[in-house]
């Protein structure tokens, strides 16, 4: 017992914060899924194996790699999560599936996610997901499901979605969504009903 | 309040009187009797009071001062005297006793709550020991009470707001305990209080305006507290006041502008607090100022603080806010105090200010984390004091100049996270004290310069993320001192020299993500102290030295990915290992026993080596072991029942080997087994039921074996599983119903195998299948259940071959999600839905009487509708149609003929977009597979343009089929 009562009004300010051990790094799809967890609350612990410290997130659950440890697949439907999805889900540039539906994740569709080049699949469907889709979604040139229905969608269905020529299923219903439905390019041959 | 103190007078005299006549001893009123009663209650291992007897006079006992007429004790001193025991109430009967020191000890106990009976005394010092409750209220009947210091204790409970009537006080102390509550506004009263010393408390609540009545303050510190609203303006009253330090608390709202006021502040703390708004510019008459702390708040708007004003500033501190815009020009100027300038984690933005090159006194200089942008300033050096310069997190471009050679103080250089292009300027080895060196994530080129091997002091390089190329120095040894060497993802080659094994007190050395060759030198056995090393992703070859057997010390070893050969076992010296990963080599041999030697081992990756013999059977000391991954080798033998040991294994990956015997039952007893890959080996037996228990699996992958009987109902339990895969084995039976509790599955393989009876309804409930659903090459039979038209989300449907019966149920025709099916070979029959018009014939073929487009559609396939005809006249008609469609079709032919090959030859291509399984060819008559860019353009339903022409093509086999048909069988 030093003492430490009195005099001691002054805090020393050092730079040892900054200078603590670097992160692991390298791993941009491994950060971005890092991101995402920290941002979702996570009762049933699916996202327990999520170890940012691995050379790459491959052997996360609930994540699938390509050869070259790429993340193509991400899996967490019907898991039980809450919370928001991140920006840094747009950096996950080999992504081909993100199954997200049936989670109670609220918030909006980040604009980001619109540089997945390689997504076939966004399934955020029955979810709590508010505000816009996003115009940006229309860059998903390789989107053929977009489901997005069950959620508290508002605004218009973006005309840049028309651009996506290999989209084949498009499912908003249960939403707020207003505007015109729009019937040209890929929307040509998407029945109105399910 | 008078007559209560009264009271506690006359309480006094009663217990005086009472103590006089219990006790009857000789001199019961002298204060050596109640001395050495206190003294009793200590507990004194250093014999401190060894003098405290009735032999002397109390007097000349340690610690004591007398009054002159040597009756009284006036003063008591016993401070770190490393006592123990209680403060005793006796201590009530020294009532000349003017002070009490009982200051870092070890006492245990309360302060007694009839405390305020001593009535002399002006200094209690009771900090540094253990005391417990709360703070007597009494205390505030201490009227001649000048300083109380009782910090550094146990104490619990409020500050009690009696605490006002020690008008007296000068000091008071109350830091690190746990009192809570808030500060009573009484403190206003104590008009001679210089010092107050609150922190470390849970105190919650406002800060009282009435402090600015305390108008002799001069430090008030009141930090780590849980003190919530704004900052009082009445600090502006605190003319005195020198140190004031508020830090960690949750004091919200903008920074009082009366603060410019207290013109002797010399240390202004207020760090990690929720202030927002600008930092107010009248900040700037604090010419005392040293040290200004605004760090972690809310605060935002630009920086206007200037050293022309505040002449006497040490030390600015602004990290971890919002602030904006760019720095102003004499933030810092020539011949100024200033040391520390921290602005890290703001908005600031511009270029380097040049302006702060005039700030020569600067010894650390923190901007990362900001906006910055442009090249950096040529003569960094005439910051000639600098010891730390962090200009991390930004987007300095351009090269690291020369001069930083002439920064000779330097110690600490981060340039992590810019854009920094170029190379490393051989000057930098003129740089002895340099010793921690991070330029990861920049761009930077070249060569790492030679010279670099002589800053001596380097402790840590990091330059993970850059293009340096060309080899590692070959001097590198001559960094004694060095910890760290990061050097991954760069384009360096060449082997590495000898001389880094003379690093000895290399801790991790990162050598992964690059062109390096060769083998590991011998040397890198005096490497003694290495913790972490990683080689991966690059071409190092060659057996691994023997004398890596001396490395004990390794715990983290990833050597995956290169050309590493010969045995694993010189890795194995250090029984300290948790991950070793040596994927994709050509390391043969056993798989050495020692390895169960490290009982801290999590992960273990042997993949795709040579590796033949038995998994050893003393991997089931493995207990944490949580990946094993054993797959791609030559490995053979039965999984002994010892591995069962291995009870914390989430993923067992033990594929293409040549294992044999049967599956064993005890891996239904790790419970948290996610992931099981025992496909393409020689497991014979059944599928052990003890499976179902593994209620975690997400994966279980069983395919390519001999597994013969039924597929257990209990892997129905299985109510996490995402893939199921058992193809390719000899399984029987009938699927089991069981399966449609298995919700969360979205690929399931059951394809060849000897699987009877119907398809079971249920499966039409796994609404997420999605990647596929493959039931051919069984022995199905019975009709297709009109509920597989509930998996909306299945991309791939194929129940080819097998003896499946009756009508496509027209359900089918919602599967809208569907680009690939393969319904051929079965007994099917009638009209197809619709919605399968996209679909190749190859889709259909060989099954009874399908009909509808694709195919033809069905009136016409109906032969016996034309028999009104006369013969002849059917005759006639044929040979017309046969001749004219032979004709047109024969071209035809010749080009569909041409494109099927080329179709085929694409197709074998092709592999699975799925997860690595580089041998998996998944059988699909007719070629269906695709190129993967090909993918989704290919088959689809009834939204390309090009539909019509596909239809009439297909229309025209069709012709053909029937033609080749009626000239074979001419009975028509």
């Amino acid at each position: 017992m030093a003492g430490r009562d009195l005099l001691l009004f002054v805090a020393v300010t050092v730079i040892s914060s900054s200078l603590m051990a670097p992160m692991a790094r390298g791993n941009s799809d491994g950060d971005a899924l890092y991101v995402l967890r920290r941002s979702l609350s996570d009762p049933d612990n699916v996202l327990q194996s999520w170890d940012q410290n691995l050379v790459n997130p491959c052997t996360w659950f609930h994540v699938t790699c390509n050869q070259d440890s790429q993340v193509t697949r991400v899996d967490l439907g019907n898991s039980n999560l809450s919370g928001h999805l991140v920006p840094e889900l747009g950096k996950l540039e080999h992504l081909q599936y993100l199954e997200l539906y049936k989670n109670n994740i609220q918030g909006k569709i980040p604009a980001e996610l619109g540089n997945l080049k390689n997504l076939k699949s966004l399934d955020l469907y029955n979810n709590n997901i508010s505000g816009t889709i996003p115009p940006s979604l229309g860059n998903l040139k390789s989107l053929v499901f977009l489901r997005l229905n069950d959620n508290r969608l508002t605004g218009p269905i973006p005309r840049t979605l028309t651009g996506i020529s290999s989209l084949k299923v498009f499912d908003v219903s249960n939403n707020n969504l207003c505007g015109p439905i729009p019937i040209t390019g890929s929307f040509e041959h998407i029945p109105l009903d399910k | 309040m008078g007559s209560l103190h009264l009271y506690h007078h006359l309480m006094l005299l009663l217990s005086i009187l009472g103590a006089v006549l219990a006790e009857n001893l000789g001199n019961i009123s002298s204060d050596s009797y109640w001395l050495l009663r206190i003294k009793s209650e200590f507990v004194d291992p250093f014999q401190v009071l060894d003098n405290w007897s009735t032999e002397t006079s109390f007097c000349v006992w340690n610690g004591v001062t007398c009054s002159d007429d040597q009756n009284h004790i006036l003063s008591l001193n016993l401070s770190s005297c490393e006592l123990k025991g209680s403060i005793s109430a006796d201590f009530l009967h020294l009532t000349f006793l003017e002070a009490l020191d009982l200051s870092k000890n070890s006492l245990t106990g309360s302060i007694h709550p009839d405390i305020g009976m001593l009535q002399n005394l002006r200094e209690l010092l009771l900090f540094s020991n253990s005391l417990v409750g709360t703070i007597p209220s009494d205390i505030g009947y201490l009227k001649k009470l000048q300083v109380l210091r009782i910090g550094d204790n146990l104490l619990t409970g409020q500050v009690e707001p009696t605490i006002g009537n020690l008008t007296e006080l000068k000091v008071l102390g109350l830091s690190y305990c746990q009192l809570n509550g808030s500060i009573p506004k009484e403190i206003g009263n104590l008009k001679n209080l210089q010092f107050l010393d609150l922190q470390m408390n849970s105190l919650s609540g406002l800060i009282p305006k009435e402090i600015g009545s305390c108008i002799e303050l001069q430090n008030f510190a009141a930090s780590n507290n849980g003190l919530e609203g704004k900052i009082p303006g009445s600090f502006g009253n605190l003319e005195s006041l020198q140190i004031l330090n508020l830090a960690n608390n949750s004091l919200s709202g903008s920074i009082p502008v009366e603060f410019s006021q207290v013109l002797n502040l010399k240390y202004l703390n207020l760090h990690g607090n929720r202030l927002e708004g600008k930092i107010p510019s009248e900040l700037n008459q604090l010419v005392q100022l040293e040290k200004l702390d605004l760090s972690k708040n809310n605060l935002s708007g630009p920086i206007n603080l200037f050293n022309t004003q505040l002449k006497s500033l040490e030390a600015l501190v602004l990290s971890e806010n919002f602030l904006t815009g760019s720095l102003p020009a004499n933030l810092c100027i020539r011949n100024s105090n200033m040391s520390q300038l921290f602005l890290a984690d703001n908005n600031l933005s511009g270029k380097f200010p040049v302006d702060l090159l005039n700030c020569s006194s600067l010894e650390q200089l923190d901007l990362s984390d900001n906006n910055f942008d442009g090249a950096l300033p040529p003569n960094l050096h005439k910051l000639e004091s600098l010891k730390d310069l962090l200009l991390n997190n930004n987007s300095f471009s351009g090269t690291l100049p020369p001069d930083i050679g002439n920064m000779s103080r330097l110690e600490t250089l981060f340039l992590f996270d810019n854009m920094i292009t170029g190379g490393i300027p051989a000057e930098i080895g003129k740089l002895q004290r340099l010793s921690v060196l991070y330029l990861y994530d920049n761009q930077m080129s070249g060569s790492i310069p030679n010279e670099l091997t002589n800053c001596s002091s380097l402790t840590e390089i990091d330059f993970f993320g850059n293009q340096f190329s060309g080899a590692i120095p070959p001097t590198i040894g001559k960094l004694e001192n060095l910890v760290l060497l990061q050097l991954r993802q760069n384009d360096l080659s060449g082997p590495i020299p000898s001389s880094l094994g003379y690093c000895r007190k290399l801790l991790r050395l990162v050598l992964a993500d690059n062109k390096f060759s060769g083998p590991l030198p011998p040397t890198f056995r005096f490497l003694s102290d290495l913790f972490l090393i990683t080689l991966y992703n690059n071409s190092f070859e060659g057996p691994l030295p023997e004398v890596l057997f001396l490395l004990k010390n390794l715990s983290i070893v990833n050597f995956s990915h290169n050309k590493f050969s010969g045995s694993i076992s010189p890795l194995l010296g250090s029984n300290s290992l948790t991950v070793l990963d040596l994927t994709n080599n050509s390391f043969s041999g056993n798989i050495p026993l020692r390895l169960a030697m490290s009982k801290n081992l999590k992960r273990l990756r042997l993949a795709q080596n040579l590796l033949s013999g038995h998994v050893p059977s003393e991997f089931g000391q493995l207990m944490v072991l949580n990946l094993l991954d054993l797959s791609f080798n030559n490995l053979t033998g039965e999984l002994a029942p010892e591995i069962s040991g291995m009870e914390k294994l989430s993923h067992l990956l033990l594929n293409n080997n040549q294992f044999s015997g049967s599956i064993p039952t005890w891996l239904g007893s790790i419970h948290e087994l996610g992931e099981l890959d025992l496909s393409s080996n020689n497991f014979n037996g059944t599928v052990p039921a003890e499976l179902g228990n593994c209620s975690k699996l997400l994966k279980l992958s069983l395919h390519t074996n001999r597994l013969s009987g039924t597929i257990p109902p209990q892997i129905g339990n299985l109510n996490s599983l995402n893939v199921l895969n058992l193809q390719k084995n000899n399984l029987s039976g009938t699927i089991p119903q069981t399966l449609q509790q298995c919700k969360k599955l979205y690929e399931l393989r059951l394809s060849v195998n000897g699987l009877t009876g119907t398809i079971p309804p249920e499966i039409g409930t796994l609404t997420e299948l999605q990647v596929i659903l493959d039931l051919s090459f069984n022995q199905l039979s019975g009709e297709i259940p009109p509920s597989l038209g509930n998996l909306e989300k299945l991309e791939r449907l194929n129940l080819s071959f097998n003896q499946l019966e009756g009508k496509v149920p027209p359900s089918l025709g919602k599967l809208s999600s569907l680009h690939r099916l393969n319904l051929s070979s079965n007994r099917l029959k009638g009209r197809l839905p619709p919605t399968f018009s996209g679909f190749p014939l190859s889709s259909f073929q060989d099954n009874g009487k399908l009909c509808g487009p694709p195919l033809a559609s069905c009136s016409e396939s109906t032969r016996h509708e034309r028999k009104w005809l006369s013969e002849s006249s059917v005759a006639r008609i044929i040979v017309a149609i046969v001749f004219t469609s032979t004709l047109i079709c024969l071209g035809l032919l010749y080009i569909m003929l041409k494109m099927w090959w080329k179709w085929r030859k694409v197709s074998v291509a092709c592999s699975e977009t799925g997860k690595s399984e580089p041998k998996k060819v998944e059988e699909w008559v007719y070629g269906e597979e695709m190129k993967s860019d090909e993918y989704w353009n290919v088959n689809t339903m009834a939204l390309l343009p090009s539909q019509d022409k596909q239809m009439s093509n297909s229309a025209c086999i069709f012709h053909l089929k029937l033609s080749t048909e009626s000239t074979k069988n001419p009975v028509v």
